[in-house]
């Protein structure tokens, strides 16, 4: 059962000398109005990629108004005081331009990218959205509607409803429990709060503006200044609310799908923030765990058992707490197999420490899978914007590798005990539940919900 | 400050042939310290045997399940261990096997794959438990989601006639049921042969180290007679085809349209993907403003040339431009095509004006360099390029074509795109697949 450390074999030729990793260097600027601006040039493609992000998600509203900065990232491009959707729409393409919107529990974020010929032409609309969007009523409501049928398919979607499901497990009474909104208060949103929702967070002193691309950075420094100049906003309040409670003791959540062919199994605990010194430590003993496919988790119930196809586990970061969650989507006889292999692999974890083999192997992995993330601008934005979101220190990225390679089996070990907690794991099973419950029941006390998160 | 390689698309590529037929491409760029090795084979599940339905994708799990001197999970290990990632996918026509690494792994990732190319070595047991993850696969990808597998798996059966373009993709489970290890051996006899297939380096690889170190780890590796490629033409298609699937999870009725796409790299094809970008570009394009936008018949519509498991260059067969809309439950399907036959009607009539063209060319180019840098999400640098170069060498024996074929899309003319709706878009030309919301709370 255990994977067995293998040697490399003698005919595996050796790794050659590494060549050194370079980060580009970036250039930050506070603008007069507060504006954060992050530049790293990368002149793989004559592109850029940027992000506007704003610090405030569904999270500041989730308890009043669920779901909310979703909903104004979804109207925010549909109109703006002097230029209509189609408008928007078509200057985006005549500069190549692609723009998004999302929002996320703790951001709201105005991703673009676009030629590198055009970049201030861009720039200059992503302001212009950024400072006099409108929220046009007939736009809204129709964004609305199509909320409402994302919604729909989000509920018969087993990995949608797993998630929803632990997140209310995990976080209880803390906004971070509430992963989408119910249609019903989807149909209370009023304009006015889309409205003041903008008004109050999407503020230069609130934001913090990424780009990386084919640019000289003064060049680009300056057609932000220009873009952005006549923007202003003080930071917004953010509320704060009571730590979630621990999990005391492993639960069982069933959500009843019907006609379900499969079941969608998720374990989990609450666990860390970036910034927490244990991070690194957390995320290689996930990596070892079930972080990547070479983990113990992927060959034990897919290489050795056949139980599932993609069994990953993931260790989410949330700006004032995380979470790790195990996932596998499995034939329904074998939901207690399953879990009783997952529960197992996370007991070796808190046991039993890694041999130095398999360390050294998932070190390796962890910093070199960690620099594939220079060979793409897109790649290089979302690194800066781990590091600057979550205010890591300047050096972060040239010392990564570095930090991760001195982690010890005593590290990882103290860290599967501190968060991969199988005795108070919180279990949930997507499925039919007639065909799943009593699998299920094997591991704590049940309880089963609806589609719609109502108790069964 | 000049832009880098790809800027100018004057992406430097070395092509050698080795002795056993085995072509291989070296792309250097020093951006970065990494490499993605990539071997593509000639085949895909298009040419799966009879009876066999899914047998390609599931023989490309059985690539990882151990070679000659790299034992079940060692290809993996060894991959992770050097601080990379890999995968392997099935298309129509080619099977890829690739990884992004740091560049002092080049050589392992070489030996790696020269090795399965070699001699697979699998068993029954491996058989066995590829079979069981291939089911789960299926059933978390189009059995047990809303709208799994619309429309790739739902029109080719309508669309069209000849087995090989129209049978299911990912397996009946009967079929893989019966799938043996005789089976296994004998599809890497026919295909898995280095005259059948590309070996790609793309990124921090010096190019005559890269083609000596080809030579050094596939040179001596037999080449093997690849039978002539089978028939996958289409009867001319006379009539419209119409057909209808259930959905079990979602509640708003789909449609998918599919037109019969011309072949790849004639003028009509280049014309089509112009028309293509026009209407299905995203919340600009035709469709969506007219149906989802203005009209609000629909709560969605996507489509492209091979939407959504193939793009405009990775197809050597018959293929399909695709739309697939979602529409509001209070209207019916009739309603609905009558709303999308205006705007292809409206394209046929007055074309598209000289300004939509070229924003069509200005996002088209743009999406193409995006598609060369990563192509799959970002954590496979340069995966696009490699995708294109494998294609064209595999095709055409020409990957030089990734420098020059945005000339062919530029020179297109607003009356050649009107010239492809007229002759394409029309209704003895399309298959129409709708699926069906499964009543519930009846009953």
């Amino acid at each position: 059962m255990a994977t067995t450390t293998q040697v490399v074999g003698e005919k595996v030729p050796a790794l050659g000398t590494e060549r050194a990793v370079e980060w580009p260097q970036r250039t930050r600027r506070r603008l007069s109005n507060g504006l954060e601006v992050v530049l790293a040039e990368s002149h793989t493609i004559p592109k850029f990629h940027a992000q506007l992000i704003f610090r405030s998600g569904n999270a500041v509203a989730s308890l009043t108004v669920p779901g909310l900065a979703d909903m104004v990232a979804q109207v925010v491009r549909t109109g703006t005081a002097s230029r209509s959707s189609r408008k928007i729409e078509e200057g985006l393409r005549r500069l190549g331009a692609d723009l998004a919107c999302s929002a996320g529990a703790d951001s709201s974020a105005i991703s673009f990218s676009g030629l590198a010929e055009f970049s201030s032409s861009v720039l200059e609309l992503v302001a212009d959205l950024a400072q006099h969007a409108t929220f046009p009523k007939d736009e809204f409501e129709r964004e609305r509607r199509q909320r409402l049928e994302e919604l729909r398919i989000e509920r018969t979607t087993p990995g949608f409803l797993a998630g929803e499901r632990l997140r209310k497990e995990l976080f209880g009474a803390h906004p971070y429990s509430i992963a989408a909104p119910t249609e019903m208060q989807v149909e209370q949103y009023r304009q006015e709060q889309l409205i003041d929702f903008y008004d109050a967070n999407y503020v230069p002193a609130n934001a913090l503006l990424i780009a990386v691309g084919d640019f000289p950075s003064d060049k680009m420094l300056e057609e932000i200044e220009r873009a952005f100049a006549g923007w202003s906003g003080g930071p917004p309040t953010r509320p704060e609310f009571p730590a979630p409670a621990k999990a005391a003791g492993r639960r069982v959540s069933v959500v009843h799908l019907p006609g379900a062919v499969q079941a969608q199994v998720l374990v989990g605990n609450l666990a860390i923030t970036r910034r927490h010194p244990d991070w690194m430590r957390l995320t290689l003993a996930n990596s070892i765990y079930g972080g990547a496919f070479n983990s113990r988790l992927v060959m034990n119930i897919r290489e050795q058992k056949g139980y599932t196809y993609s069994p990953r586990s993931t260790v989410y970061p949330l700006r004032e707490h995380g979470y790790v969650n195990v996932h596998a989507a499995v034939r329904n006889e074998v939901v207690a197999a399953t879990l009783a292999e997952i529960l197992y692999e996370l007991d070796r974890m808190r046991a039993v420490p890694v041999g130095e083999q398999e360390l050294d192997d998932a070190r390796n992995y962890m910093s070199g899978v960690f620099s594939l993330g220079l060979g793409t601008q897109d790649a290089v934005g979302g690194q800066l914007a781990t590091v600057y979101l979550n205010e890591l220190p300047e050096d972060y990225l040239e010392t990564y590798r570095q930090k991760i390679r001195a982690l010890t089996a005593e590290d990882v070990l103290t860290a599967a005990r501190k968060y991969l907690d199988s005795a108070n794991a919180q279990i949930v099973v997507v499925g039919d539940a007639e065909q799943v419950r009593e699998q299920a029941a094997l591991y704590g006390p049940v309880k089963v919900f609806d589609q719609e998160g109502n108790a069964k | 400050m000049s832009g880098g390689l790809l800027s100018t698309l004057q992406i430097p590529i070395e092509g050698a042939k080795l002795n056993n037929g085995l072509r291989v491409v070296v792309s250097p760029d020093r951006t970065a310290p990494i490499v993605t090795v990539g071997v593509y084979y000639n085949i895909g599940f298009r040419l799966e045997p009879r009876g066999r339905s899914g047998f390609a994708h599931l023989f490309e799990h059985m690539m990882f399940q151990g070679s000659e001197n790299a034992a079940k999970m060692q290809h993996i290990k060894l991959v992770n261990s050097s601080g990379g990632v890999l995968n392997g996918s099935t298309h129509y026509d080619v099977t890829n096997y690739f990884q992004a690494v740091p560049s002092n792994a080049l050589a392992r990732m070489l030996w790696l794959e020269a090795d399965r190319m070699r001699a697979l070595k699998v068993d029954e047991e491996n058989l066995r438990n590829q079979r069981d993850v291939v089911k789960e696969e299926v059933r978390v990808n189009v059995m047990n989601r809303p709208y799994g597998g619309f429309p790739w798996l739902d029109l080719p059966p309508v669309a069209f006639r000849n087995w090989a373009n129209a049978h299911n993709f990912y397996g009946d489970f009967a079929d893989l049921d019966a799938a043996t290890l005789e089976d296994v051996r004998t599809f890497f006899q026919t295909y898995y042969a280095p005259n059948n297939a590309v070996l790609l380096m793309v990124g921090d690889v010096e190019p005559q180290e890269g083609l000596r170190l080809a030579e050094r780890y596939f040179g001596d590796i037999p080449s093997n007679s690849v039978p002539a490629r089978a028939d996958t033409d289409e009867p001319l298609q006379t009539e419209e085809r119409r057909g209808q699937v259930e959905e079990k999870f979602g509640a708003l009725p789909a449609i998918a349209i599919g037109y019969q796409a011309p072949a790849r790299g004639t003028p009509d094809w280049f014309a089509l993907a112009m028309l293509d970008q026009a209407l299905h570009g995203g919340r600009v394009g035709r469709l969506y403003r007219r149906l989802v936008l203005e009209k609000q018949v629909a709560v969605d519509t996507e489509g492209g040339i091979q939407y959504p498991v193939g793009d405009l260059f990775d197809y050597n067969g018959p293929t399909l431009m695709v739309t697939r809309i979602l529409h509001k439950p209070e209207c019916t399907a009739e309603q609905t095509l009558a709303v999308f036959d205006e705007v292809i009607q409206e394209v046929q009539e007055k074309g598209v004006s000289e300004e939509e063209l070229q924003q069509v060319k200005v996002k088209f180019r743009s999406d193409y360099f995006s598609m060369l840098e990563g192509g799959m999400g970002g954590y496979m640098p340069r995966y696009g390029l490699m995708h294109l170069l494998a294609c064209f060498s595999l095709f055409d024996d020409e990957p030089e074509r990734v420098n020059t074929i945005l000339d062919g899309f530029g020179e297109v003319t607003p009356v050649q795109v009107q010239a492809v709706a007229q002759q394409y878009l029309v209704r003895q030309n399309r298959s129409i697949v709708l699926r069906q919301p499964v009543k519930k709370g009846e009953g």
